[in-house]
């Protein structure tokens, strides 16, 4: 199996034609029924929502997020390709969950990240990982959950709670360092969150949100100035 | 807008959140979502299968892919599901399995539901967490999720054309982009691990050193299957060394 970049034969267009008319489609539903059951409660259970009440809480919501909502898709775009983006934006837990899953599936048959096989692995990562957590949800949350509740010990939850990303995120660095297989960007993505996490944010609290997005950055901007030149 | 939402006998003013976070309708709503999800999922890996033989990935190399993706997301799901199971009595079922094992994520939606209450007074939660204050947090949570699928559904397009466009004029530069903003989103997300706890950071460590170890030993006896498990092996040694550690250091 190769990992070469080609152009773009008829079988892959037709894989964007497909996903990318799909992927919008089952996106937007998904939208729509996740704002329908709120509106629902608000509008007709009787529970004394009033329009001011959303304005407030909605505004000052959307004061502290909204700016995420348009970043970490930009952020995401160039790793995840089109088609995966209908996928991730609407099952979520990105960062802990699918891109680990989709690094997981390119390592697994060697693809590269960016190229036509690396796109097709990491979709059908993200779907094996979409199966896994719809079951998971619907069994353990929707079946057994209020039970599960009184019997998992609280220490299990609160370590759950603060240790699964530092959990994760090391191993998928070294999945990530091992697929891309390039050493000047990988050295330079290190230097840059080194010092994004150590001497930017510390000096400019304000940006703590964005240290993912300042990290993809620098390391695009830098990896592409020092990249070897075929002069 | 009232700064009392528990004044006498105003609808909503009940604190018995469950009685409407566990209503029918809502759940038929979240059932809605996981079926549009399990349609987008089937839709999607279809296409793949059709579009693999014209990139040289036969269906073993698509199931393989589809196989890793699902053995390593258990370790991460199951985490997911036990922060979730904790925040039922706040959400109820439904609104906990859309806001934070779907759409959403733990920390984002419960500090939307944190700033929504707040914003009408209450604590999330407390003894002024009124049935009011649950359906406005559900829907300023609902509303801010869905800002991120609407930027999705407006920017992707929009970014493929670029991708397209920079492919064609600089094809170097799509050659590069991928690998190193995957490698710059992983360095940053896990350098800013470290400074959090002294635990946090050795359990970053384990993690990576475990995973290394993995990588090294699946390359040196050439087992493909290894790869497939690398991530939940990594994930739940470094989750158990961080119970023990935790439970150990707390005790």
């Amino acid at each position: 199996m190769t990992s070469t970049i080609t152009d773009s034969p008829a079988g892959m267009q037709a894989f964007e034609r497909t996903t990318s008319r799909w992927g919008r489609l089952t996106m937007l539903a998904g939208l729509i029924i996740s704002l329908a059951g709120p509106l629902y409660v608000a509008l007709f259970m009787d529970v004394g929502v009033t329009v001011a009440h959303i304005v407030t809480a909605y505004t000052a919501v959307a004061a502290t997020f909204l700016v995420f909502a348009v970043v970490e898709p930009v952020t995401y775009f160039p790793i995840l390709g089109q088609a995966a983006m209908y996928q991730a934006f609407m099952i979520g837990n990105i960062s802990n969950k699918l891109l680990p899953a989709a690094i997981c599936a390119q390592s697994r048959i060697d693809a590269k990240p960016g190229s036509k096989q690396g796109d097709l692995a990491a979709v059908m990562g993200i779907c094996g990982a979409a199966i896994v957590h719809l079951t998971s949800l619907l069994v353990f949350v929707g079946i057994f959950g209020t039970w599960l509740l009184s019997a998992i010990p609280e220490s299990v939850t609160e370590v759950a709670r603060m240790y699964i990303l530092p959990a994760i995120v090391g191993a998928v660095l070294v999945q990530a360092i091992a697929s891309v297989n390039q050493l000047r960007p990988t050295l330079i993505s290190l230097a840059a969150a080194v010092v994004v996490v150590f001497a930017v944010i510390p000096a400019v609290p304000a940006l703590t949100h964005f240290g993912t997005a300042l990290g993809v950055v620098a390391t695009v901007l830098v990896s592409w100035f020092a990249r070897k030149r075929a002069c | 807008m009232s700064s009392t939402p528990a004044a006498a006998a105003a609808s909503g003013a009940s604190t018995d959140i469950a009685a409407v976070a566990n209503s029918p309708i809502l759940w038929i709503f979240a059932l809605g979502v996981f079926a549009v999800i399990f349609v987008q999922t089937a839709i999607y890996m279809k296409a793949a299968r059709t579009a693999g033989t014209s990139v040289g990935l036969d269906n073993r190399d698509l199931t393989r892919a589809l196989r890793s993706g699902a053995i390593s997301s258990v370790g991460p799901s199951l985490a997911v599901v036990i922060v979730a199971i904790a925040l039922l009595a706040l959400f109820g079922t439904p609104a906990v399995l859309v806001r934070i094992g779907l759409i959403g994520s733990v920390s984002t939606e419960v500090a939307s539901a944190t700033i929504a209450s707040g914003a009408l007074g209450a604590d999330l939660g407390g003894p002024d967490y009124t049935q009011t204050v649950y359906a406005v947090a559900f829907i300023a949570m609902s509303l801010s999720g869905g800002a991120w699928m609407l930027a999705t559904l407006l920017l992707t397009p929009i970014m493929k054309r670029g991708g397209n466009k920079l492919a064609e004029v600089n094809p170097a530069a799509m050659a590069l982009i991928p690998g190193a903003a995957l490698l710059g989103a992983f360095s940053t997300l896990t350098v800013a691990e470290l400074p959090k706890s002294g635990l946090g950071a050795i359990t970053v460590a384990v993690s990576t050193f475990v995973m290394a170890g993995l990588l090294f030993a699946a390359k040196k006896l050439n087992a493909g299957w290894l790869k497939e498990w690398a991530l939940g092996i990594s994930i739940i040694v470094a989750l158990t060394f961080a119970y023990f550690a935790h439970t150990a250091t707390v005790a």
